[in-house]
This record gives structure tokens, C-alpha cells and sequence, in this order.
């Protein structure tokens, strides 16, 4: 059996288990509220909750875009791992105390703490309704980049008898499939399973490509031999970018509705602080890795070869896969893992999409089985929007994580100065939201990504901050000037 | 504070000081290179950091108060975060 043919049969008996994991979860349902389809009854565990959160954290980006950024960037992108692990350590900051009001107030979606933080001010509803915008957009970006990488990976795994469009249209419509069929809980266990195969895929690659080199020194000494840039100490401005990235994805990352989303899912304050002290040594084992596949990659891959970054991953399991036997067999398993990955976080956003657009931006009530049902109707609208530039596909998906997160990091003085500070008020959060948006938008759109290595989203933050909070104290000293 | 809530502020603070550390803008870009444990030496200095980063970051969560571990003090900042919302 050739390797496209192997491959072709193991992705068809994958899907086929994701198919029944749905069925076992929309027989699990209690009822048809948006808590139970959303968030799975408030119930998930620390083993499933960690390896969701695993899953979901690491998507197709990890595993295609972030070798592709180190092969192109050199040793400097180590940066990764720094900015993975800060993810976890700015969540202290949002998620013990949205957690416990997530418990007294019955919380769904993101904008239920906005409308109840800043109940009673007259820019509320339009500061959550701005949140879910920005949040759909941000998860609408994030969406694209999944089923771009999608179609890469069904090509390689099948060595083209599945092509690209084809991949992104049949993994769309089977994530669509079990995402609406078995909700949150669908999407937790997949994730489980998507979780552990991509952790045992990525052991063996890393394992094959540095038995092959002969250790890590032997990698490192031909790195500096072929690309002598790539070890050398990072110059100061791709040391502020190095800041910069750390502080744009740590913060830009706790605000991703979906992450928000399984801090009110965990099924205890308990379960919540264990996986997330799990959690935290996940990028040693994850994000690294990548990182150093793509280093052994630019000892390994020929200049003149001409492979685009997102390519890298497929290029190295190619050539793993030609040695036959075992080596092909361990391989597809990778690819799997990958695809698994970028599915997981896939339907992780369909899922936030969904509950977003109707709860947050429609307004419907969150205990009411139509908002679900509508939910699942504007996620597949979402959707199948997105297949057409998937299928077209010309952004490299670092590029893609980045535009998200400069959106994204927008609202921190939503939550994280909200949950802190009580003086933070509405009317000068969405000025600061609305200019700090404009100038991420409009660095993006002239082509400035950065600014002396500093990201445009970063420079937006500042400005959005200096108007919320210089505001919101203007506000508090003339109450109490009155009182 | 109790000494649980000053531990991990104290915590926070390494961790802090460990990311600054990491970023290699203190050394000249043409600094010359070694090896160290297979790598070059200021990508072993940020992996350092970050192993350190995350056993520190870890013994934060699980120092991490909930309800269960003092029900009452949470139950009180619950209730003073519920009625404090529209200062």
C-alpha cells in the first residue's frame, strides 16, 4: 500500500471515530440550553478540561506556522515557548475571578461579563456588542487559518488523492457535523483524543530528526555553518519584538472566547487551577519541540529548494515517511496529530462563533433552547464563508496570528482592568477599544506590522488604555467631587 | 495578606524578573556564540528561564485560593465583586 493510500484509509478511519464520539456526546446531553450545548453542563474534569485547553492552545499554527517561523526566523523564535507559557501566566489574572462570578451569575459568553460588569451605564450594550465583533472577527481569522492548514495536511496525508479544496470543504462540513451534533462536550472529548495524538506525533518526529542529525550540538554546529544569522544574539530590535510578541499573544490569548469560554466550563474552581498548573508545562513539551524541528529543518532543507515556511512540517514528515515501513506508518500518525490538532481548535471557534453571534451580538437570552439552535446555524454561515479563502489561501498563518491577536488584545481593558479595577467605566472602554482597534486596523492595512520591532496592536493597546483608564479617573474624581 | 497570597506575589515577581532575563538585549548582537548543552548560549539561558518560568508558574496555581480552600474569604470577595459593580 502506497503512503497517499495508507494515509487515505487512516484519516477515513479517524473521522469515522469522531464521528461516533459525537453521537456518545449528544446522547450524554442533559437538555438543549446553551449552557449544556456551550459548555457542556459546567462539567468538565481536570483530565478532559486540561487536554481540551491543550488541544485548543495548540492548533494548526503550532504545528505548521510556528516550524515554518523558526526556520525562516532561526534560533530567536525560542521566543515562542516564552510567549506560549506567558498565556498561561497572565490567565491568573482573568480566570480565578471570572470563574467564581461565572458560578453566582450563570455567565455563557464573554459579553455576559461585560453586560454585567458595567450594568446600568448607557454604553453597555454597545461596548458588548463592539467585544463580540471584534471576538468574532478575531475567531473568524482564526478559523480561516485551520481550515487552510486542513486542506495542506488532507493533501499531504494522502499524497494529493484528497486535494486541498476538497480537504478544506469535508473536514468543514464533518467538523460542522459533530460540533452541532454533540456541542462543547463533543468537542472536548475530540479534543482529548486530538490532544495525545498530536503530543505521541510530535515525540517521534523530534526524536527521528535528532537520532538522524546525531544530537542537537550536530544540529546546531550545521545551522551555524549554512545560516550563521540563525544562531547568532538577536540585535535590538528583534529584541523588542521578542517583548512585544510575549506581551501581544500572553495577553491576546486569555481573551480568546473560547479559552474565556472553558473557564466556565471547568467543572470546579479546583479543576480549573490544577489544569492550568498542568497547562503550563505544556509549551516545554509542545511549542520547543516545534521550534526545534523547524532549527533541524535549516540544516536539513537545501536554500535552493525554495520550501514556503508553512510547508516545512509536511516537507520533514515527507521525507520521514520515505524511509518506509515503520517510518511512513509513524509519520501518517504525525500528520493525523496535526490534523487532529487543527480540528480541535477549529471547532473550539465554531462553538464560540456560534454562542458570540447570538448571545453577544443578537442579544438573545442565554437560557433559551432557539439560541442554540440559531448559534449553530450562524456558525455554519460563518463557516462555509470562510472555505472560498481557505481554498485560496495566500497568508502564512503566523501572519494570520498575529492580525487575530492585535484585534484581540484590544478588549484587555474590558476584562483584565475591569475584573481589577471597579472605576473602569463603559462610555471611555469602548472610546479606548474604538481607537486602539483603529490604529491596530490602520497599521495593518499600510503595511506597518511593526514598529521599531514593536507590534501596531501593542501601540493600539497603550492608546486604548490611555483613554479608558484616563477617562474612567476623570469620571471617578467628578463623582466624588458631587458626593 | 496571608502568607499563601504573599508567596505567590513574591512568585510573580521571579517570574517577572525571569522573562527579562530570557530576552538576550543585555549581550551584543556580535557577541561570539558557544555551544552550551547543544544549543547556542543565550537560547540555553531562555530555555533555563523558561523550565524555571513554568515550576514557578505551576506552584502559583496550586497555591491558587477556591472556595474549597477557604470558603469564607472567597464567598466574601464574591459577594463585594457582585455589589461593587457599578462604582
Amino acid at each position: 500500500m502506497s503512503f497517499g493510500e495508507l494515509g487515505a484509509v487512516a484519516l477515513g478511519i479517524y473521522l469515522l471515530i469522531l464521528a461516533t464520539v459525537a453521537g456518545i456526546a449528544r446522547r450524554s446531553r442533559r437538555d438543549e440550553s446553551p449552557s449544556d450545548h456551550f459548555l457542556a453542563g459546567r462539567d468538565l474534569g481536570v483530565f478532559v478540561l486540561f487536554l481540551t485547553l491543550y488541544a485548543t492552545a495548540y492548533s494548526g499554527n503550532s504545528l505548521l506556522g510556528y516550524p515554518g517561523r523558526a526556520y525562516q526566523a532561526g534560533f530567536s523564535f525560542v521566543m515562542s515557548t516564552g510567549f506560549m507559557m506567558a498565556i498561561i501566566v497572565v490567565f491568573h489574572m482573568i480566570a480565578p475571578k471570572l470563574r467564581l462570578l461565572a458560578d453566582t451569575e450563570g455567565f455563557v459568553t464573554p459579553g455576559d461579563w461585560v453586560r454585567h460588569r458595567f450594568a446600568g451605564e448607557g454604553a453597555s450594550r454597545v461596548l458588548s456588542i463592539a467585544i463580540g465583533i471584534l471576538m468574532v472577527i478575531a475567531l473568524a481569522n482564526f478559523l480561516l487559518a485551520q481550515l487552510q492548514a486542513m486542506g495542506t495536511i488532507t493533501g499531504r496525508v494522502t499524497d494529493g488523492l484528497v486535494p486541498h479544496a476538497a480537504g478544506v470543504i469535508g473536514l468543514a462540513l464533518m467538523i460542522l457535523f459533530y460540533e452541532s451534533l454533540g456541542g462543547m462536550r463533543a468537542v472536548a472529548w475530540t479534543d482529548s483524543g486530538q490532544g495525545l495524538l498530536m503530543l505521541f506525533g510530535l515525540a517521534g518526529l523530534f526524536s527521528w530528526l535528532m537520532s538522524d542529525a546525531g544530537g542537537l550540538a550536530n544540529v546546531t554546529t550545521r545551522v551555524m555553518e549554512v545560516r550563521p544569522e540563525a544562531v547568532a544574539v538577536p540585535d535590538a530590535q528583534t529584541c523588542a519584538n521578542w517583548f512585544s510578541t510575549v506581551a501581544l499573544l500572553g495577553f491576546g490569548s486569555v481573551l480568546y472566547p473560547q479559552a474565556i469560554q472553558r473557564i466556565f466550563a471547568a467543572r470546579s474552581p479546583q479543576v480549573l487551577k490544577r489544569s492550568f498548573a498542568l497547562m503550563t508545562f505544556m509549551p516545554l513539551t509542545t511549542t520547543l519541540v516545534v521550534t526545534l524541528i523547524g532549527i533541524a529543518a535549516i540544516a536539513r532543507i537545501d536554500p535552493a529548494a525554495g520550501v514556503a515556511s508553512d510547508e516545512v512540517m509536511p516537507w520533514l514528515l515527507a521525507e520521514w515517511a520515505a524511509g518506509g515501513g515503520l517510518r511512513m506508518f509513524a509519520a501518517i500518525l504525525v500528520f493525523l496529530g496535526a490534523l487532529a490538532a487543527i480540528m480541535s481548535t477549529a471547532d473550539s471557534c465554531l462553538l464560540s462563533l456560534g454562542s458570540l453571534a447570538a448571545g453577544d451580538i443578537l442579544g438573545r437570552p442565554r437560557g433559551d433552547a432557539a439560541t442554540t439552535r440559531l448559534g449553530k446555524w450562524i456558525a455554519a454561515g460563518i463557516l462555509f464563508a470562510m472555505v472560498p479563502f481557505a481554498i485560496q489561501g495566500d497568508l502564512t498563518l503566523w501572519r494570520l496570528i498575529e492580525l487575530k491577536m492585535e484585534l484581540l488584545i484590544q478588549c484587555v481593558p474590558a476584562f483584565l482592568v475591569a475584573l481589577h479595577w471597579r472605576g473602569l467605566r463603559a462610555a471611555p472602554t469602548l472610546a479606548g477599544l474604538a481607537l486602539g482597534t483603529a490604529i491596530a486596523a490602520a497599521g495593518t492595512l499600510a503595511g506597518w506590522k511593526t514598529v521599531l520591532g514593536i507590534h501596531v496592536g501593542m501601540i493600539g493597546l497603550v492608546f486604548n488604555l490611555l483613554i479608558s483608564v484616563g477617562f474612567s479617573l476623570r469620571a471617578v474624581r467628578r463623582g466624588s467631587a458631587s458626593s | 495578606m496571608n502568607g499563601r497570597a504573599r508567596l505567590r506575589r513574591f512568585l510573580f515577581v521571579c517570574i517577572a524578573a525571569l522573562y527579562v532575563i530570557s530576552v538576550p538585549w543585555y549581550r551584543s548582537s556580535s557577541a561570539p556564540v558557544e555551544i552550551v548543552l547543544g544549543l547556542p548560549d543565550w537560547v540555553t539561558v531562555a530555555i533555563g528561564c523558561y523550565v524555571l518560568v513554568a515550576c514557578l508558574n505551576s506552584a502559583a496555581w496550586l497555591l491558587q485560593e477556591t472556595p474549597q480552600d477557604a470558603p469564607q474569604k472567597v464567598a466574601a470577595e464574591a459577594a463585594s465583586e457582585a455589589s461593587g459593580k457599578n462604582p
